[in-house]
């Protein structure tokens, strides 16, 4: 899910480079500076986990992961988030360099709220965890794809079919996304609980000085 | 211009106009993939989402490739934003001219070109179907109908919208090759870096591709082993929980490696920066090519504004 160059207005794009900046700062003041490598290598696993297709009668769909990127990481989802579109639009195959800041907001911003919804709600058993984690993930793709509209949207009137039909496109990998999301964080509430804390930092379980 | 122009074409048409057209790029852009994929890679990496990073290195004398790559971020930045700005579709189908006279001139693979301009197909394809039928009619439209079949009304202005949205985020995507092929990363980065960018960012990328590599490798391997044990995707929930595991385990796989990955490079005396990949020098070529860029650019926001 990705806005292209050239769809959004100009004042949109830039609107969304300065929001993300001021996001990205924030983020990236919550974590200690010497983590952020760690960061770097963790969102690689992320855009991995992002190629992941899952069929869907005839199409398949691949996951956006917000919402698990935001159980996971925290705050410092949001620098992850951004780093992994810079390297999709740049190195990979899309463009979208001007609509960077936007997708960035679009991605980013589910990822925090949603990580912090998962911090409130989670208890302490694994059930819980995974139902919790189910919650965020859904929960991060839904409002990643009402950014989506809205951004459409702010095109004009003329945008507004686009958007709509790009929020009805969106209901199945809500679904699948949720599912998948709560069966990942029920296994990592099995397999290694310590991912599940508060940030990434403490899940790191990284000495400071 | 005041009202809405109805347009009667033959039924006939339908099939002609739009149909025959959607159902062969429908059917070229997967199979021109799945076939660019097969040339450009021998065997021994399969997965086209991670490309080879320094193809140019070394070998480019071009223009372009001299080009300081301070001046280079700059200009294709600035350029990148004018050419989104534009609103005329004889504005953004010569910036595409522009881009692809950029692209000969910098002696670009032509596969990878190719295959940037599909990996943007799917997203303007959905555009370039969905547009001419949801945009409202103003004034001064022209809408096509087709036959008897009144309710399907096809507005002109939504073609021409939507290929204006198709012009211009080639002309953008088609820039990205010529602007990162041209230097190997690390001296793009370092370029940034220089430019104001916080120095941990283009690490972060740096150290970001570096394991991209490595963890889809891990997870083809993850992937061999659960076709080994007889997975086998479907759309049903087992589906469902095999990957979220497989997700999992993922991300298991990766903290522990994110942590040993760091005491290796604090174990090398890491603090904070990597070594700078060489001296950067602008000269009066590099001012004369940005200054030559930014007035195509200026030029082609000109254009449109007398156009539109």
């Amino acid at each position: 899910m990705h806005i292209s160059d050239g769809v959004l207005p100009l004042a949109v794009t830039i609107g969304g480079y300065a929001i993300s900046a001021g996001i990205a700062a924030w983020s990236a003041r919550r974590i200690h500076s010497r983590d952020l490598p760690k960061i770097a290598v963790v969102t690689s696993a992320f855009f991995v986990a992002s190629l992941v297709h899952i069929p869907f009668g005839p199409t398949s769909a691949h996951l956006l992961l917000p919402g698990l990127a935001g159980a996971l990481l925290g705050p410092a989802a949001f620098v992850s988030i951004g780093l992994g579109l810079l390297l999709q639009c740049v190195l990979f195959q899309f463009g979208g360099i001007t609509a960077l800041g936007a997708n960035a907001v679009m991605m980013g911003v589910p990822a925090v709220i949603c990580g912090w919804f998962f911090q409130q709600v989670r208890g302490r058993a694994r059930m819980p965890q995974a139902v919790a984690g189910g919650l965020a993930g859904a929960l991060g793709t839904f409002l990643a794809a009402v950014f989506l509209a809205g951004l459409l949207a702010a095109g004009g009137e003329d945008f507004f079919g686009v958007a709509k039909l790009a929020l009805a496109a969106h209901v199945p990998v809500i679904v699948i996304e949720g599912v998948v999301s709560g069966f990942t964080i029920g296994f990592l509430a099995r397999v290694k609980p310590a991912l599940l804390q508060s940030s990434f930092r403490d899940a790191a379980g990284l000495v400071h000085d | 211009m005041t009202e809405v122009h109805h347009i009667q074409v033959p039924l006939w048409y339908l099939p002609l106009l739009v149909l025959i057209p959607a159902a062969v790029t429908a059917a070229a852009v997967p199979w021109l993939r799945s076939r660019l994929k097969k040339q450009v890679v021998p065997g021994n990496v399969p997965d086209w989402s991670i490309p080879p990073l320094d193809d140019g290195r070394g070998q480019g004398t071009s223009l372009i490739h001299r080009w300081d790559v301070r001046c280079k971020i700059v200009t294709m930045l600035a350029y990148s934003f004018a050419v989104a700005s534009l609103r005329h579709p004889a504005a953004a189908g010569a910036a595409v001219l522009i881009s692809l006279a950029v692209l000969l001139a910098a002696k670009v693979s032509f596969h990878k070109v190719v295959l940037r301009v599909l990996a943007l197909a799917g997203f303007l394809g959905m555009l370039l179907i969905v547009m001419p039928l949801t945009v409202p009619a103003n004034p001064g439209d022209t809408l096509l109908v087709f036959g008897s079949l009144e309710w399907l009304e096809v507005n002109v202005r939504g073609i021409v919208l939507a290929a204006t949205i198709g012009a211009k985020a080639m002309a953008v995507a088609l820039l990205m090759e010529p602007l990162l092929a041209t230097a190997p990363l690390p001296v793009t980065l370092h370029g940034l870096s220089r430019l104001g960018v916080p120095e941990m960012a283009g690490q972060m990328v740096l150290l970001s591709y570096r394991y991209l590599h490595v963890f889809s490798h891990e997870a083809r391997r993850m992937t061999a082993g659960m076709k080994a044990r007889g997975f086998e995707k479907k759309t049903n929930l087992d589906t469902l929980r095999a990957l979220g595991n497989f997700l999992g385990m993922i991300f298991v796989r990766s903290f522990e490696r994110t942590e040993r990955v760091f005491d290796a490079m604090q174990a090398r005396g890491y603090k904070g920066r990597f070594p700078d990949p060489g001296r950067l020098r602008i000269q009066w070529r590099d001012i004369l090519l940005t200054g030559v860029w930014i007035a195509a650019g200026t030029a082609l926001v000109w254009f449109d504004w007398v156009k539109g």
